[in-house]
């Protein structure tokens, strides 16, 4: 079926991944990305996030389910896929022996781009990345976060209407990640659909439309950043960084407490309620704030690692 | 609701996908041209001042030609089959495994069986290239009797696509790199002994030529040999046949291994 600008650019379900030494890491997941949209999708390591995205352009097969990316399915037209779309790979995978646009005219040819046209778009990539004063320089010279912009520049050459990225932040300063965060936003203006996975809930919660947290291999939370914040976590925290100082705190009301190794945490709708709780503590502390996107995540995937 | 059907999709021909792949790794080849282009010249150079000085004062004509004019013909190919046994086991794994350069390349428009086709048409260029390096250091040395051993050059080509389809087999299988030494060591380094490279095949006992017939280095070797003019033991028609069936098959089996360790 031809894909039309009205339908959802992806549309994944009950989509299960079991690799071949029988590990399960995707156990029926459905969600739907609308065309224009910025969707992202949460988990802790191990919880199917790559799978689930290596599954969208055929680089990993799924077991069981469906899904369709612009109205292909993947498994039939992985070519069609990955024409339309930028893939951002989790790893950084340049050329090293090459320089900057010598891997991107190369890359350029695997979309069949004329030497001409390829030139221009290269010119327009890296002006928009901000990485024209490299052109030339060795992938060895440039920073992590110029491969990073590299890679992104080189998903962007043959002008797709979906971006796929894995982690495009990880390991970056905070000038770097800004500066991307930037860039996806202008991208999301010009009508490309985007879909990320981040350990970052900050950047998460900046830039997506609409996110989901998955974890063991299914999906546990859905809906827009604000609105999970809203309906899935108390408004404020009161985090108490000294476990003793807790020791002798009496409260009453509706406020959740919550132990952590050396710290304490209660949760409470009511800031008046917490800085009730608070002010029998020395200044110094206590933090009290506005629950944010990583409390719902450490809420339902909880606290202990998964690696 | 508006809906505008998108344009068909101009997703490159097989064939332009799987240039592309090969102008990749001409790209990288080319890059450091000094490196990478001197070798092929000067293996020859050296290993003929070894022989010409050493060997062949004591060897004086093997198969009815001076010795070092009946080695010659056969070490044309032999730095095909090296070139495209390294390209394909350690090149091949390394960008697998460490350099992760397939990662990048599939998420282009490029499938896993693309990558794999396009990089063995690079080893046979590479062959090519090797084996036409070696014919201009033996015309050098007077070597180059007639304007057929010209057919060195596609011979190259097809050895060097031949033994990077069975380098890649093999590296379909492993998984350490140091394994590939076995291979080196139990297989390329004997076929340099036993393929009438350096003693010609009529010498072997009847009961174990028909090994050295099995063997792939054989046939391309008895191919540059009747291009040069000297005798076969297997003829023409047998030689070509082996390389002409070998290649596809060995070439769809290795592909299809290797799709299913790009592919999880």
């Amino acid at each position: 079926m031809a894909y039309t600008g009205a339908m959802p650019a992806i549309v994944v379900q009950n989509v299960t991944k079991t690799y071949s030494g029988g590990f399960e890491a995707v156990k029926g997941i459905n969600f739907e990305v609308e065309t224009g949209e910025f969707f992202g999708l949460l988990g802790p390591n191990g919880a199917g996030k790559s799978s689930l995205m290596r599954m969208l352009y055929n680089k990993s097969e799924r077991s069981a389910g469906s899904i369709e990316v612009l109205g292909y399915d993947p498994a039939q037209n992985e070519l069609e896929i990955k024409f339309l779309s930028g893939i951002v790979p989790q790893d950084d995978n340049l050329d090293v022996d090459l320089d900057v646009v010598t891997n991107l005219k190369v890359y350029a040819r695997f979309y069949g781009l004329k030497a001409k046209a390829a030139r221009a778009r290269i010119d327009e990539l890296l002006d928009f990345l901000e990485l024209s004063e490299k052109k030339e320089s060795k992938i060895r010279e440039l920073s992590g976060g110029m491969r990073r912009r590299l890679i992104i520049a080189r998903a962007l050459l043959n002008d797709p209407k979906l971006l796929i990225l894995d982690e495009p932040t990880t390991g970056l300063d905070p000038q770097v990640r800004h500066l991307i965060w930037d860039k996806l936003r202008l991208l999301k203006k010009q009508g490309l659909t985007l879909m990320l996975t981040t350990h970052y809930m900050e950047e998460a919660f900046q830039l997506c439309d609409r996110l989901a947290i998955i974890d063991h291999g299914v999906k546990v939370l859905e809906g827009k950043p604000i609105d999970l914040v809203k309906s899935h976590i108390e408004a404020y925290v009161l985090e108490i960084i000294q476990r003793e100082a807790s020791a002798a705190l009496t409260y009453s009301g509706p406020v959740r407490r919550e132990t952590i190794q050396d710290r304490v945490l209660f949760f409470s709708d009511s800031a008046a309620e917490l800085e009730t709780i608070a002010s029998a503590l020395h200044p110094g502390d206590f933090y009290l704030r506005q629950s944010n996107l990583e409390d719902v995540f450490l809420k339902t995937t909880g606290r202990s690692l998964h690696d | 609701m508006t809906e505008t059907i998108l344009p068909r999709v101009a997703v490159p021909s097989l064939t332009r996908r799987i240039t592309s792949v090969w102008w990749r790794h001409v790209r990288v080849y080319s890059s450091s041209l000094v490196s990478n282009a001197l070798p092929p010249f000067l293996e020859p150079l050296i290993f003929l001042a070894g022989i010409g000085l050493g060997l062949g004062r004591y060897i004086v004509s093997m198969d009815g030609l001076p010795y070092i004019q009946f080695l010659a013909v056969g070490l044309v190919l032999t730095s095909a089959m090296y070139t495209a046994s390294f390209e394909n086991t350690f090149g091949t794994f390394i960008r697998l495994e460490f350099d992760k350069v397939y990662d990048g390349m599939q998420a282009a428009s490029l499938t896993a069986r693309d990558l794999m086709w396009g990089e063995l048409l690079f080893t046979a260029t590479k062959g090519a290239f090797f084996a036409g390096a070696v014919l201009i250091i033996l015309a050098c040395f007077g070597l180059v009797t007639t304007p057929w051993m010209l057919m060195g050059v596609p011979l190259g080509f097809l050895t060097a696509g031949m033994f990077g389809t069975i380098a890649m087999l093999v590296t379909s299988f492993v998984t350490n790199i140091n394994h590939f030494n076995f291979y080196f060591t139990l297989f390329i380094s004997p076929l340099f002994f036993f393929s009438g490279v350096v003693f010609p095949l009529a010498q072997l006992p009847d009961s174990v030529r028909w090994v050295a017939g099995l063997m792939p280095l054989t046939h391309p070797v008895e191919l540059m040999r009747a291009a040069a003019g000297g005798h076969t033991v297997f003829g023409v028609g047998w030689n070509l046949l082996y390389l002409v069936v070998f290649i596809p098959v060995v070439g769809t089996l290795a592909v299809n291994r290797m799709r299913r360790r790009l592919v999880s």
